[in-house]
């Protein structure tokens, strides 16, 4: 058996390679000032105390609150569809989460398209509801069409891996729990919700994590007057080419996130 | 009661699959569509599949993609299952601390993983293509395979491979006789996940790829400019062929229990097939630069006739190696991480930037007969005095395209004022670019638009962050153009350019050039430093500048042309009546963008951040 520890050197050398210097690359970037030669790096918090201003909290803090309110309704909505294609036969619930999943291999880009010609003011939604007598909405640009952007990419992220955690569930808990009297909200909130916990983290995590790092949703759906974190780095890189601050917010979410999940992972064992 | 239950959640099954299918269903539809809008159906044909098929580059792109996806999948299951076993048998620290790198690529946002990586190949002096991509698609899916496939190990009997080994296994068949078949559920949900996330990157593949090899994705997002529904077409396609693939796949087990020795060997087969295939498209893709010239050709994305890239290779026998950038910074930025081209299609400012930093060599007029053909009013302009180094491309200006049903004409007196107009609050497209953004402040507020005093951009800054509170415009990209041309918004902020592709789309808009005067621009064809090619090249912008393909190359743009006759055919036959195409270069406040010093462009960077930073 103890031969089979050797198996983790190759991605050992593999992740120090492609993981772990890149982000140190990244990290010297953050440190110093531009035009640098690697000779004559002079290091300096310059770019961290910019961070700081008001503009670039506000930046961030609007990244969250969108990043929590599309995991909230990925969450209120993913978890019932998860729980019902759980209930259906073996069979069902394959191509279901098959149907789930496929979308997902339509490039992102395009479905965003999509949902942009759906939701502009003289679009394919507008169309119909002049069609039926309604007056136009103003959808695209807004915050309304953002979430919905984010959370028609992201909500698979969600399914996937709470119907796995449902699906992993002995079943005869469930019964055991309505033998011994339980009843259906009982049963729910003291067994299932219970043992799905470990799905519901992962979920979370994913669709948190991609939903505040997206540069090109909020572009495409929200104008560019929607600026998150993410097209806040991609400026910095693309646009600006301060790669020296581009990095150092690169840092300052890195570490954040990481916060974020290591207290998702407490919560997630004291659960268990 | 439990009936209407049923109905109850198998109608919110229905309803979230139309959600997720309901861009998918759009997407579909107007690939039929006989017109380019994505919004009015106009009649049913297949146009956009016969226009795919011959598109060389989207099919490229589709291998890339393809080839790409299953390598990757493939290479990242095998490594992520071998190291998540490993994983399992590790010292407790081994494990931990290899878990937790293992999730950073998980964790970071995209965009930084894409620097990363990018800064790394870069650095180690790699060239961006085929092989650059692979790896870094690797490096992304292989910790998702091991996220998934850890658990299940951690789950299993300790002893199981212990006790095939004393049953006389070799730790190999141990391997894949017992752990991995247990494990079996976990590597293939890895596999799928990493396949997912091959396929669709596009971040990632955008900063590490280059020399002409696109995914489909990097192909998808160069076509924003004027979206063309053959992508639409292909999504078509791809969705067939995963149903045909779920089809066979819930066929072929009922087969396999009819006749199962059969079979293994025809899965043997088609795994042999399969490798072969991948292995001649990896050495098709190796050898793409199999002709003895290939020239390298950096452009904005939609700005050229792709016939005339054909009729070139033909020509001098040799292959272009074409790309397409967004921005000109963005094209800076892969400049300077050190890709190498031969030549480039940039903007006046930048050229100039491009001129001190000593990127481009001069060029040799000698080389350039067609350089007669050239407009006069668009040579020797402050960018590049006497045009050392650059040969004019297209050329035209920055204004205002409004609906002339909603706009009065009267409004349009007050000049770039108009867009602090209350009477079309809401109703206002400006343009997401830092530049253009502030020349219209400075032009409002009479000031220069190269200017670099303080207090004047400070003024520049105010009445743009007062325009957004209380016009609350919207700072659009290239999707202003479907926009207009379906009639969203009152009025845009463009280039002249777009806005003759526009009006000849919807005449119900008019274009004009304010009196305060506008951003008079200028794109040009450079050579690079290290051109390898300097002659292919020289030919190259000699061959842009012929009258003939001058001509199909602004028919096709839509752009002015920097060629006499072009220009003038244009002006009087396909773009007759519209006056965006006929640049006003004559108004004394007009100016030509100037290379900006760092710390300026820092501080106007740092203030268009605020103005969209809401």
């Amino acid at each position: 058996m103890k031969q089979f520890k050797h198996l983790i050197k190759p991605y050992i050398v593999w992740s120090v390679i492609l993981i772990v210097i890149p982000l140190l690359l990244i990290a010297l970037y953050a440190f110093t000032e531009e035009g640098n030669e690697v000779l004559t790096l002079s290091f300096t918090w310059g770019n961290f105390a910019k961070f700081l201003e008001a503009t670039y909290l506000n930046v961030i803090l609007k990244s969250f609150k969108l990043g929590l309110i599309t995991t909230f309704i990925c969450l209120l909505l993913g978890y019932p569809l998860a729980f019902i294609i759980s209930r259906f036969s073996e069979r069902v619930q394959s191509t279901l989460i098959l149907m789930v999943t496929i979308p997902m291999w339509i490039n992102m880009l395009l479905r965003t398209y999509a949902w942009m010609n759906l939701l502009a003011d003289n679009g394919i939604i507008n169309h119909l509801l002049s069609f039926l007598g309604i007056s136009p909405v103003t959808m695209m640009y807004t915050d309304f069409s953002v979430i919905l952007g984010l959370i028609c990419n992201f909500m698979p992220f969600m399914i996937i891996p709470i119907h796995t955690s449902l699906n992993k569930m002995d079943k005869s808990l469930i019964e055991a729990a309505y033998d011994l009297g339980a009843n259906k909200v009982q049963t729910f909130v003291k067994v299932i919700w219970k043992l799905s916990i470990p799905g519901v983290v992962n979920g979370i995590m994913m669709v948190f994590l991609l939903s505040i790092s997206t540069f090109v949703i909020p572009k495409l759906l929200g104008g560019g007057q929607y600026m998150l974190i993410g097209n806040l780095i991609e400026s910095q890189f693309i646009s600006v080419g301060d790669w020296n601050f581009g990095s150092a917010i690169s840092l300052i979410l890195a570490v954040i996130i990481l916060i974020f999940m290591s207290l998702m992972k407490k919560m997630d064992k004291q659960d268990e | 009661m439990k009936n209407k239950k049923k109905i109850f959640s198998k109608f919110y099954v229905l309803l979230c699959l139309v959600f997720f299918y309901l861009p998918i269903l759009v997407t579909m539809i107007f690939s039929f569509n006989s017109s380019k809008s994505l919004t009015r159906f106009t009649g049913f044909s297949f146009r956009w599949y016969s226009e795919l098929i011959n598109n060389v580059e989207v099919t490229k792109a589709v291998y890339v993609s393809l080839t790409v996806a299953i390598l990757a999948t493939l290479i990242s299951t095998v490594l992520g299952t071998v190291t998540a076993i490993g994983l399992s048998k590790s010292k407790k620290v081994v494990k931990e601390l290899l878990l937790n790198v293992n999730n950073i690529p998980i964790l970071n946002p995209e965009i930084v993983t894409a620097i990363g990586l990018m800064l790394l190949f870069s650095s180690l002096g790699m060239r961006k293509g085929y092989l650059t991509m692979l790896l870094a698609h690797i490096a992304f899916c292989t910790p998702y395979v091991i996220t998934s496939v850890y658990p299940k190990v951690r789950s299993l009997d300790p002893n199981m491979a212990n006790a095939a080994m004393d049953l006389g296994a070799t730790p190999y068949q141990a391997l894949t006789k017992v752990i991995v078949p247990m494990i079996k559920e976990g590597v293939f949900a890895g596999a799928l996940l990493a396949f997912t996330m091959s396929f669709d990157d596009f971040v990632i593949s955008y900063f590490v790829s280059g020399n002409g090899v696109k995914n489909i994705s990097i192909v998808v997002y160069n076509m924003t400019k004027r979206i063309n529904p053959t992508i639409n077409a292909l999504s078509t396609i791809v969705i067939v062929v995963i149903i045909l693939v779920l089809i066979l796949a819930n066929v072929i087990p009922r087969l396999k229990a009819r006749s199962l020795k059969i079979n293994k060997k025809a899965e043997r087969a088609i795994a042999m097939v399969l490798i072969l295939l991948l292995a001649a498209g990896l050495v098709k893709c190796g050898s793409v630069s199999q002709s003895s010239h290939v020239l390298k050709v950096y452009n904005a994305g939609e700005y050229i006739d792709l016939n005339l890239l054909d009729e070139f290779e033909k020509k001098f026998h040799c292959s272009i190696v074409y790309e397409t950038f967004e921005s000109n910074e963005m094209m800076y930025t892969k400049l300077s991480s050190g890709e190498t081209y031969d030549v480039l299609v940039p903007s006046d400012y930048m050229i100039e930037r491009l001129i001190k930093e000593e990127y481009l060599q001069a060029l040799d007029w000698n080389l350039i007969p067609n350089a007669k053909n050239l407009l006069p009013q668009v040579k020797n302009k402050s960018y590049d005095p006497g045009n050392r180094y650059s040969c004019p491309y297209f050329w035209g200006t920055v204004g205002i395209l409004y609906d002339k049903t909603v706009v009065d004409a009267e409004d349009l007196k007050d000049g770039w004022n108009l867009l602090s107009n209350p009477k079309y609050k809401g109703n206002i497209y400006m343009y997401d670019s830092e530049r253009d953004s502030f020349m219209i402040a400075l032009k409002a507020l009479g000031y220069s638009m190269n200017t670099t005093d303080e207090n004047e951009i400070q003024e520049a800054y105010e009445w743009l962050i007062h325009q957004r509170d209380t016009m609350e415009p919207i700072y659009a990209g290239d999707d202003v153009i479907d926009n207009m041309i379906s009639g969203n918004k009152a009025m845009a902020v463009v280039y002249s350019g777009d806005a003759s592709y526009i009006i000849s789309e919807n005449p119900n808009l008019g274009y004009f050039t304010p009196e305060e005067g506008t951003n008079l621009w200028y794109d040009a064809m450079v050579i690079t430093k290290d051109c390898n090619e300097v002659d292919l090249a020289h030919e190259f912008i000699n061959f842009m500048l012929d009258e003939e393909s001058a001509l199909s190359n602004t028919q096709e743009v839509g752009y002015t042309s920097t060629v006499e006759s072009a220009f003038e055919t244009m002006k009087d036959s396909d773009y007759k009546g519209i006056d965006s195409y006929i640049p006003k270069d004559d108004n004394p406040n007009s100016e030509i963008f100037a290379y900006q010093k760092p710390n300026i462009k820092q501080k106007y960077a740092e203030l268009w951040t605020k103005v969209k930073a809401k």
